[in-house]
């Protein structure tokens, strides 16, 4: 009898330990709560692309569908050789601004549905405050236009003038050892590096011998100033937060370390 | 405002909106409180269903051994039906201290028909007792239709208790679009806040769902008794016992997708962007481990009657069709399981080349997925009908006729669903939705018309030789625990998906949850909290189990018998 039970007992732990390992062998992928945004009255639009930016890559769910190519149209890289979502907005609907055109699209995004797409895309007021709102048209204006939210567009409720715009420095704890960096800053997702590294961007493993010191930091900062050679389609990827997530000891760092790699 | 009011009102003011609870958190404690009594509760309203049916059966054919196994059916109820109670119990006071904000919104909207909840709960818990303790009792004639109609009736109750309780979280799902977070809660209409979106497909999944797993159980209940018997009528009996648990669980199963496809599009009409997230957004990668779950029922399952057709004189006639049964199953998995639109960083996109693998994208969309799916159920409606037929060798005239008829119906239906999976690639998506219904038309006409035909051409058939019940391998009786284990983690990750979606939302869009885990967790932590919930589950349930058998001895006829009984059984 006792046999028995210690067959069925292994049978249903092992069954249990199976899907249990394979549920935590995947991609783990958590649903965060859009924090809180609090803006003051002398935000620049670097902060509002900033925030925007933040909550179009991760709690808004922008990229759940805008991206794909599929379910909706890309906002971020080139839609269909109209360029990115800055670049044609203005042009979109007959007498609306950009700026008018993509508020709109966030909080009643009934009223145009771009031809070829489904009416899919849900009321972002629900979810979000207008603060986090504008910022996000703000981000989606910079990507290939002109940014032109201000303070005097937000509500008067903006807040105590706190801003989200990330934990400036606190990048790897504030260690300045590059390759440390190079990992937490996520840039090994998608440029080799070594032995490591993705192959979205250019191989860095020799940087030094191409770029100058200066060409490095800009890119950096600066992402999209120069797309290199074979790379058109990925741009805009690269995150333009860096700067203000690195102190200028870790900036340099990272970039006298990649300056280095001949 | 009276003095005495202000006071109340500060008093409620002054009431936390969370409270923590130790070693693992407020969120873990109602997580592990909710699934438990969930599993439960689908165990106690799912046996009774098939235990009327059971039972009348009996009735129908004067069949001694159908009224003795709905009566064991009944007697695993019992005990049973206290777990389900207090881990409801457990549940509500949880909610009242850990989320009393919430709470106190849930019972501003719900009250009455929280008072309505409590009064059937009474209802049901008698008629279940009058059920079980009148069975002797009330055993012959006018007095069994009656006995029966208790059973009819504790489904009645059952149902109603399940549906109110399901108006409360689908609320929380899909609360109507004309509630705000400014709406106050006691001003709702009550039926309007019971009628969601989202209730009534729920209602019915739950329902079809509560079979599978009831069924599921009692196979693993009997093939844990068929492992311990003593004797062989004793294990002929839990053999047959098994089969029917096992029969009951794979043939509401094959139903079940199409009311989750129900549901699906409900939520997608509800909101598209909850749909969304539930299908590609964060909750993606879920859909991949549950296709690998229902792959792990459909072979367990088919396995199993594969294995039986062994004990079956006749059966070496069907036996080299399964290998193609198999490959279908196994072909249908794979591309059922095959991830299409997911969340994927940068290196992953580059690997891919794009946002879709170019090969395996094209079967990971739900063209191909529709037909995978729709194939495997065509191949497990084959098996069970291979397994009807086995010990058979059929009288009527027109039998070549007729099986040739069948083989066309279900050549028929494969084809109509490979014509609307591959036409599926070249249109619109919203025309491409529409096809799914053409594919599930074909396959349940399918199995309606071919067993219909198949009870007809069976007649006057004869028996090529008695089931040997009994004579089954143990290896048999481990793939109904498999599929035991399988059903029940498949619905704590199916709760986990239907929960999550509201993301960090108490009521989706009206009141969010602002403690500090409202974050949705990953699935890795949801599979452990699973695991941890089943465990639970399966070790009360076989305490419980066990307690019964100290009351009561088996309810096995021995040989003698109406129909022989014991090793002589050949009923199906």
């Amino acid at each position: 009898m006792w046999a028995i039970n210690l067959k069925v007992a292994a049978v249903v732990l092992g069954t249990l330990a199976l899907y249990t390992v394979i549920a935590n062998s995947i991609p783990q992928l958590a649903s965060e709560v859009p924090r809180t945004l609090t803006l003051g009255a002398d935000v620049t639009p670097e902060q509002l692309v900033q925030a925007g930016e933040q909550l179009y890559t991760g709690s808004g769910g922008c990229t759940t569908c805008h991206g794909l190519g599929t379910r909706a149209p890309n906002l971020v890289t080139d839609d269909r050789g109209a360029g990115p979502i800055g670049a044609r907005c203005g042009a979109r609907v007959a007498g609306k601004s950009c700026k008018q055109y993509l508020h709109e699209s966030l909080v009643q995004p009934g009223a145009f549905v771009v031809p070829g797409f489904e009416p899919i895309m849900p009321d972002l007021s629900r979810t979000l405050s207008p603060q986090q709102i504008w910022a996000l048209v703000a981000f989606l204006e910079s990507r290939g236009g002109t940014v032109d939210v201000s303070a005097a567009d937000i509500p008067a409720t903006a807040g105590n003038g706190k801003r989200e715009t990330g934990n400036v420095g606190a990048l790897a704890g504030g260690s300045s050892d590059p390759m440390t960096l190079f990992r937490a800053g996520g840039c090994v997702g998608c440029h080799t590096l070594g032995a490591e590294g993705g192959a979205v961007g250019p191989d860095l493993s020799h940087i030094g011998a191409r770029q100058s010191a200066s060409q490095i930091r800009e890119s950096i900062l600066t992402p999209d100033a120069r797309i290199a050679p074979g790379y058109e389609r990925f741009a805009g990827i690269m995150p333009k937060t860096l700067g203000d997530q690195m102190t200028a000891t870790q900036l340099e760092a990272l970039v006298r370390f990649l300056a280095s790699r001949k | 405002m009276s003095d005495v009011s202000l006071l109340l009102q500060a008093a409620a003011d002054s009431v936390p909106a969370y409270r923590e609870f130790p070693m693992i958190g407020a969120r873990a404690a109602v997580w592990i409180a909710a699934e438990v009594h969930l599993m439960f509760a689908a165990f106690v309203l799912g046996v009774p269903m098939f235990a009327v049916v059971t039972e009348a059966i009996g009735i129908f054919t004067r069949d001694e051994r159908y009224d003795r196994l709905s009566k064991e059916f009944t007697r695993l109820l019992l005990v049973a039906y206290s777990a389900t109670a207090i881990w409801g119990a457990v549940l509500t006071f949880f909610l009242i201290t850990l989320y009393p904000r919430f709470w106190t919104y849930l019972s501003g909207v719900f009250g009455v028909s929280m008072w309505w909840y409590v009064g059937l709960f009474f209802l049901e818990s008698f008629t279940l007792y009058l059920y079980y303790y009148g069975w002797e009792r009330w055993k012959r004639g006018g007095a069994k239709w009656a006995h029966w109609g208790l059973g009819l009736l504790l489904n009645v109750w059952g149902t109603i208790v399940m549906f109110i309780a399901n108006a409360w979280l689908t609320y929380m799902m899909s609360p109507p679009r004309d509630v705000t977070p400014a709406t106050v809660p006691t001003t709702i209409k009550l039926w309007h806040a019971i009628a969601n979106a989202t209730w009534m497909p729920i209602n019915i999944h739950r329902l079809i769902a509560n079979v599978v797993f009831g069924g599921a159980i009692v196979g693993a209940y009997a093939s844990y008794r068929f492992l311990a018997a003593r004797s062989d009528e004793e294990r002929a009996h839990y053999d047959w016992m098994g089969y029917v648990g096992n029969f009951i669980a794979i043939a509401a199963l094959i139903v079940l997708p199409f009311a989750g496809y129900w549901l699906g599009r409900e939520i997608y009409e509800y909101d598209q962007s909850m749909g969304i997230t539930m299908m590609g957004g964060f909750m993606s990668w879920l859909w991949v481990i549950q296709a690998f779950l229902i792959a792990v029922l459909f072979l367990a399952g088919n396995y199993y009657l594969w294995i039986g057709m062994g004990r079956i004189p006749g059966a070496e006639r069907y036996r080299p069709y399964t290998k193609w049964l198999l490959i279908v199953l196994v072909l249908g998995a794979i591309v059922w399981g095959t991830p299409h639109t997911m969340i994927a960083d940068s290196r992953e996109l580059a690997a891919m080349g794009g946002s879709h693998h170019p090969f395996l994208g094209v079967l990971g969309v739900m063209s191909a997925k529709n037909t995978a799916v729709n194939l495997m159920i065509l191949a497990t409606f084959l098996s069970f009908l291979l397994y009807r037929r086995a010990n058979k060798r059929l009288a009527v005239p027109w039998a070549r006729a007729g099986t040739r008829i069948q083989g066309a119906m279900f050549g028929a239906a494969a084809a109509v669903v490979l014509y609307f999976g591959i036409r599926g690639y070249f249109v619109e998506a919203i025309v491409r939705i529409g096809y799914s219904v053409y594919q599930v038309g074909a396959v349940l006409a399918c199995i309606l018309f071919v067993t219909v035909l198949d009870v007809v051409m069976a007649r006057g058939a004869q028996a090529i030789g008695a089931i040997r019940w009994g004579q089954m391998p143990p290896r048999s009786q481990y793939a109904l625990f498999i599929l035991a284990v399988t059903f029940t983690w498949l619905m704590g990750l199916m709760g986990f998906a239907r929960s999550g979606i509201r993301q960090h939302w108490h009521v989706w869009q009206v009141m969010p949850d602002t403690s500090t885990s409202a974050a949705t967790p990953a699935l890795g932590y949801a599979a452990i909290m699973i695991s941890v919930c089943v465990l639970i589950f399966l070790g009360l349930a076989g305490f419980i189990f066990w307690l019964g058998g100290l009351a009561e001895k088996s309810t096995f006829v021995p040989a003698g018998g109406r129909g022989g009984g014991g090793a002589a059984h050949v009923g199906h």
